[in-house]
């Protein structure tokens, strides 16, 4: 019973192969989580990662509080379920049950209890005197799930425990593991390449594709708001029903245009408020996607519906309660090949259709999801990233939406239209613009809040609630963005200040202080040194002394010897400036990359300009120019060929010539440049 | 009328079955009686009474035991006195205890290093793993005899010649056991690596791992390593007779069968075929046990169960 954080975890193996890449998710007490992706796709490695049979390569792992990446596997409080069982064969189900507690030497009385209890719970009981051959496939995961339970774990690990079962005993055992679940009331992660598994268990699935994260969301969530095209095709059977097309904005709606057909269909403009105006411009072609039973065939839907599409019908397949009916809504199109024009209905109707009959069917676009052809990333994104509006520059001032702001004196640029990109990130609650609130939604944690303003939605993510019915914001002036005629004419500021360099190390001969150990251990060799004189002495001597000597116990304070070491140091080269480097980095870098080639790769440091002081020694860097955003101020620097951003105190007026920086190692993010591996 | 054709063709079928099985097996018979006959010779001929090396006839004229007793009691009938004298170079209890303690020693340290060796190789990663396995695969095919004089040398040097021959040839049969570990990884790498990862979640150890869990499952593997171990001292003839240096008080059993079988020990002795014979039979009986109480384990399948099945 414990929550998970896994924190930018990376594997990569040997031969360079990167199977899981910056994976990052923090998982809470009791969750379902189900990693789900095709083959390959990195889920396995992530699980047995944090099982402890796979090393991570970077990135930092933990159980509760506990940091494990270096904690053996039956350390980490964890239990795993095998896809193929891995029972021991020439064991009873007893003992197979019972062998991680007799390691554990666990009291026989116990041990007896907790294996009784789990075959109950799992219905084993009978068996229990059993060898695993004797059992089937569907006892046999059993029994594996009873070794798992019985350790009374903080968190299981199930790896694809139903591949191997049949259809109808995997239905049975998933709800048979669903109930589990709520029984134990421990966090359960479990692997899987199907998913209707992972639909049906996980309280949040996390959909992998070629060891990336893809989305990390609730099941109903994942399919509904599906981030990307890969996603919207893996969750859901029938697969989603791809179409090329463009969309254009006519008045206040939205024209969308398919390929290949003449067929156009319109939605209110209320549809794209969070998508990016570019590509409403009837040029830009995107991928519609629209699922199965989005789709009718229905006449009394069709004669209603706001949206219909000429299909020609090419074949289809009976499941029994449903019928999937197969065309293509291309003319010339079979219907049989996956394609942008193929199109699979799901009806339950009972109207006979004929294969290359021509009919009408009725798309709810309501539930219609829009990607970027070549990003293949939603443009109807759940929390939008930037704010796109029209502006105009006068001078000083910036208009947009009826509203005007002075520009800060570092923002130059030539009096003119154009378009500006305010991230949703940027819109600050507080401030003289006033907004009409229109509502505020949780997505994922974070607070969207939409508002109206000057006939426009905008969006803005923000911390606090907010009730009243309308706001005063301002704008974030460093995070905006103009646009005209494509080309950036204002940038944001780099959020993120990055430096190149090296780790290196030294030999340093230098006067360390023993250690406790070794004084103890010199202080010991001493004594008997001591004792063994002391013997050997009245035995040279002619008489030994009869009176027994009596020896003053002074506790005399030995010194501390220092003795000349030769110790290697480790340290950060950046730009060529030298920094000592903290012993729990140095490990972590070594650890990822051994030591052998650890000292010739080259890193990429990033901080942001907040982790950045003015200091005497540091990276060398030309200050070119203060940049004044009224609130805060920066200083713009050169090193090398880079420009860089430093957060100016206020108490600092000017600024000028070459200064040194020192940047906050403890915030520094250390990324292995050409395998652009994030190692700290 | 076609279902009859097609019932005169099924009963065809079975006919050319049979005539099929009867054939493969006249010729296993035959196989058989080629192989087998110089086993069923060893033992005949060592129960035979008359003197004479070689008779024209196969089946004795007078069966005796006497040959199994003069084996061991080491006498022999001398052809030129005609009568039976003691052989006082040979000693066969000796040779066959010597040969006996070797090989058992040999056989539980080779066993040892063989299944540690192969379970590290199938188990462990490690740097130098493949260079090591093709390495010790290479040397493995260059006969032992090649080294045969270097290490005679050797053994003089640290004085483990002669008199010291038993711990001498431990060492040289034990020295070099590692390297027939492929058969035995071959095995282990067939145990499923997720055994060995739901013990280390359980909690176990590599050792315990390797005791608790793999062992077990390896009876077939560690049975077949006992018997090939114990046979390669067993019938070891040139680095027992080289160690021995020709004195008869230091020779293993090889070595002492060998001379019942020189010319000159034919022509003294004219029982001494018939001794050599008893010899063999004698020699072949500890295998034989081995073999049989160790069968069981040979054939049967452990592995059934653990995995998917």
């Amino acid at each position: 019973m414990a929550s998970l954080s896994l924190k930018h975890i990376y594997k990569v193996y040997p031969n360079g192969v990167k199977a899981v890449n910056d994976f990052t998710m923090e998982i809470e007490d009791k969750e379902f989580i189900v990693f789900v992706g095709p083959s390959g796709c990195g889920k396995s490695t992530t699980l047995r990662m944090i099982a402890g049979l796979e090393d991570i390569t970077a990135g930092e792992l933990k159980i509760g509080d506990l940091v494990v990446n270096d904690v053996e596997p039956k350390d980490r409080d964890i239990a795993m379920v095998f896809q193929n069982y891995a029972l021991y064969p020439h064991m009873t189900v007893f003992e197979n049950i019972a062998f991680g507690l007799r390691l554990r030497k666990m009291p026989r009385e116990e041990i007896n209890r907790r294996v009784k209890e789990a075959a109950e719970i799992l219905g084993i009981t009978e068996y229990l005197g059993r060898k695993p051959k004797e059992m089937s496939g569907g006892q046999r995961q059993r029994v594996s799930l009873g070794r798992a339970i019985v350790r009374e774990p903080k968190v299981m690990l199930l790896d694809e425990p139903l591949s191997n079962l049949d259809a109808k005993l995997r239905t049975q055992m998933r709800s048979e593991i669903a109930k589990l679940h709520k029984r134990l009331g421990t966090t359960f992660i479990y692997v899987t390449h199907d998913q209707i598994e992972a639909m049906t268990m996980g309280t949040r699935i996390v959909v992998m594709k070629d060891g990336f994260v893809q989305q990390i969301d609730t099941p109903k969530n994942l399919y509904n708001y599906p981030g990307n095209k890969f996603v919207a095709g893996f969750i859901g059977t029938p697969q989603m029903n791809f179409f090329e097309g463009t969309l254009k904005k006519v008045g206040d709606n939205v024209e969308i245009a398919f390929h290949n057909t003449d067929a156009k269909v319109t939605v209110p403009y209320s549809y794209f408020y969070k998508t990016r105006p570019a590509y409403l411009n009837g040029e830009t072609t995107v991928i519609i996607g629209l699922r199965a039973e989005n789709v009718s065939l229905d006449p009394e839907t069709v004669a209603k519906a706001a949206a219909t599409i000429k299909v020609k019908i090419s074949h289809k397949e009976e499941l029994g309660n449903e019928t999937l009916i197969y065309g293509d809504i291309n003319m010339e199109g079979d219907g049989y090949t996956e394609s942008s024009t193929r199109i699979i209905i799901k009806s339950a109707d009972d109207v006979e259709h004929v294969a290359g009959e021509i009919v009408d069917a009725a798309l709810d676009l309501d539930h219609v999801h829009l990607f970027d052809a070549e990003t293949e990333v939603s443009i109807l994104p759940r929390i939008p990233e930037f704010n796109y509006l029209d502006c105009d520059v006068q001078g000083k001032t910036l208009s947009f939406l009826g509203q005007s702001v002075t520009l800060p004196s570092v923002i130059e640029c030539e009096s003119g239209a154009g378009e500006l990109l305010i991230p949703s990130d940027a819109i600050k609650l507080g401030g003289n613009i006033v907004a009409q609130v229109v509502g505020i939604e949780d997505i994922l944690g974070k607070k969207l809040l939409s508002m109206e303003l000057g006939g426009r939605r905008i969006f803005a993510v923000v911390d606090e609630e907010v009730t009243t019915s309308t706001v005063g914001i301002s704008i974030d002036m460093k995070k905006i963005t103009i646009l005209r005629d494509g080309q950036e004419i204002v940038s944001p500021m780099p959020e993120v200040v990055s430096f190149d360099g090296n780790f290196v190390k030294k030999k340093v001969v230098e006067d360390v202080p023993e250690t406790a150990q070794e004084r103890a251990k010199r202080l010991a060799k001493e004594q008997k040194k001591a004792a063994k004189a002391a013997k050997a002495a009245p035995a040279e001597g002619e008489q030994p002394q009869e009176e027994p000597v009596t020896i003053e116990e002074t506790p005399v304070e030995e010194p501390v010897l220092t003795k000349r070491k030769k110790i290697v140091k480790f340290s950060l080269l950046i730009e060529n400036a030298e920094f000592p480097a903290p012993e729990d980095i140095a490990q972590r870098l070594i650890a990822a990359l051994s030591l052998k080639r650890v000292f010739d790769k080259k890193y990429r440091f990033e901080c942001t300009p907040y982790d950045l002081t003015l200091a005497e020694e540091g990276i060398e860097a030309e200050v070119v120019g203060i940049v004044d955003y009224g609130e805060e101020r920066f200083a713009r620097c050169l090193v090398g060929e880079k420009t860089i951003y430093v957060k100016l105190d206020d108490s600092i007026a000017s600024l000028s010539g070459t200064v040194h920086l020192l940047p906050d190692i403890d915030k520094l993010a250390i990324i292995q440049a050409d395998m652009d591996i994030r190692l700290v | 009328m076609e279902a009859t054709t097609k019932q005169k063709k099924m009963r065809s079928m079975k006919v050319m079955r049979r005539t099929t099985n009867a054939i493969i097996y006249v010729i296993l018979v035959v196989i058989s009686i080629i192989w087998l006959f110089p086993f069923f010779y060893l033992i005949i001929q060592s129960l035979r009474g008359e003197t004479g090396n070689y008779t024209n006839y196969f089946f004795p004229k007078k069966w005796t035991f006497d040959n199994y007793i003069h084996l061991f009691t080491n006498e022999g009938y001398n052809s030129g006195t005609g009568k039976i004298e003691s052989l006082q170079a040979y000693n066969f209890m000796t040779w066959y205890g010597r040969t006996f303690l070797i090989a058992v020693v040999v056989t539980i340290v080779q066993t040892v290093i063989v299944l540690v060796t192969s379970y590290a190789l199938s188990r462990m990663r490690f740097k130098m793993r493949k260079p090591l396995m093709n390495l010790m695969l290479i040397l493995g095919m260059f006969p032992g005899f090649m080294s045969m004089t270097a290490l005679y040398f050797l053994l003089q040097l640290i004085g483990l010649t002669q008199n010291m021959s038993t711990v001498g040839l431990i060492l040289v049969y034990v020295g070099s056991s590692c390297m027939g570990y492929y058969i035995c990884k071959g095995f282990f790498d067939t145990i499923p690596k997720s055994l060995d990862e739901a013990a280390r979640i359980d909690g176990a150890s590599r050792q315990l791992i390797f005791f608790k869990i793999i062992l077990p499952l390896s009876k077939p593997i560690i049975v077949y390593t006992l018997l090939t171990a114990f046979m390669g001292p067993w019938g070891d003839y040139m680095f027992a007779s080289l160690i021995a240096n020709g004195n008869p008080a230091y020779w293993n059993v090889a070595v002492g069968l060998r001379d019942m079988v020189q010319p000159q020990t034919l022509l003294t002795y004219s029982d001494s075929f018939q001794r050599f014979c008893a010899a063999g039979v004698v020699v072949s009986l500890p295998i034989t046990i081995l073999f049989f109480i160790l069968q069981r384990y040979y054939v049967e399948g452990v592995t059934g169960g653990s995995v998917k099945g």
